[in-house]
């Protein structure tokens, strides 16, 4: 997630943050990824129903380009596009620099969203 | 008088029956954990590993798994159902590809979902330097599943839970 957050840096997390919302576009989550310990910073880029595609490092839903100004490190990043599961939301890290097939991201339910960094 | 001897009979027996059970699925538990610390042992090596400690240990690895293990992970072509020995032989060569590694296991939350089953949930942690002196730092969730067979808890599955599906 760097710039955004230091990579293996200590964050606090506010886990009633969706007790009565769902995530959106752009926000930050911690994504359990393994255990109760391990944790992954990412953006939600796509929610449910919606199709997501990267067009040489540009992000596109639906077809339409989104804005993302928290990207610092462009990229050329290519991914067909793929629709987002029900129950899912499709997030990415903040930095790009690195290829695609390096990068963890991708679709994840919505139940393995634990809540979000408090800054 | 000799109904109130009854209830306290009655209930001594059930508190017996109760700590017997609790008793009995601990000590299930504690031998479903010893597999995964006996796989953590022989899965991990170190720079000084001779050739018999290696036959020694694949052999022993191949004996925590039943006839046949299914294996689930995110790579299509490593997916499928393995025999112990093919088990064995492909940890032994992957093994080789490591100058040391460490394969450790936290967090395990084990279930017995029915008699003779146990179903666990844990993290896997490999680390390790390979050869070519590069640095490997994985961590995945894994599902197993242990069938009892000749009071052995063997591993039937292991699937790498995938988190993010691109």
């Amino acid at each position: 997630m760097e710039p955004t957050y230091r990579n293996g840096g200590m964050n606090f997390c506010w886990k009633l943050r969706y007790l009565f919302s769902k995530p959106e576009r752009h926000d930050v989550v911690a994504v359990r990824f393994a255990g109760n310990r391990v944790m992954l910073l990412k953006r939600v880029v796509a929610l449910e129903g919606e199709e997501i595609e990267f067009r040489d490092g540009k992000l596109l839903v639906d077809g339409k380009e989104v804005p993302e100004p928290y990207v610092v490190h462009p990229c050329n990043w290519n991914l067909p596009p793929r629709r987002v599961e029900r129950g899912s939301v499709y997030v990415v890290g903040d930095n790009r620099s690195m290829p695609l097939e390096q990068h963890y991201f991708g679709q994840t339910t919505v139940k393995r969203i634990i809540g979000v960094p408090i800054w | 008088m000799v109904k109130l001897k009854y209830i306290l009979f009655f209930f001594v027996i059930a508190g017996l029956g109760l700590l017997a059970a609790r008793h009995f699925s601990q000590s299930e538990e504690k031998r479903v954990r010893k597999q995964f610390d006996l796989l953590s042992e022989y899965v991990s090596k170190d720079s000084d590993e001779n050739a018999i400690a290696l036959a020694n240990k694949m052999q022993k690895l191949g004996s925590l798994f039943g006839d046949t293990c299914k294996l689930q992970v995110a790579v299509e072509l490593l997916s499928g159902t393995y025999t112990r020995e093919e088990i064995a032989s492909y940890a032994a060569r992957a093994r080789a590809r490591f100058q040391k590694v460490s394969l450790g296991f936290h967090d395990l939350e084990v279930a017995f979902p029915e008699d003779g089953h146990a179903k666990v949930t844990l993290t896997a942690r490999l680390t390790g330097q390979t050869r070519a002196g590069e640095q490997m730092r994985e961590t995945r969730e894994l599902e197993c599943l242990l069938k009892k067979s000749e009071n052995e808890w063997l591993f039937t599955h292991i699937a790498v839970i995938e988190v993010l599906r691109k």
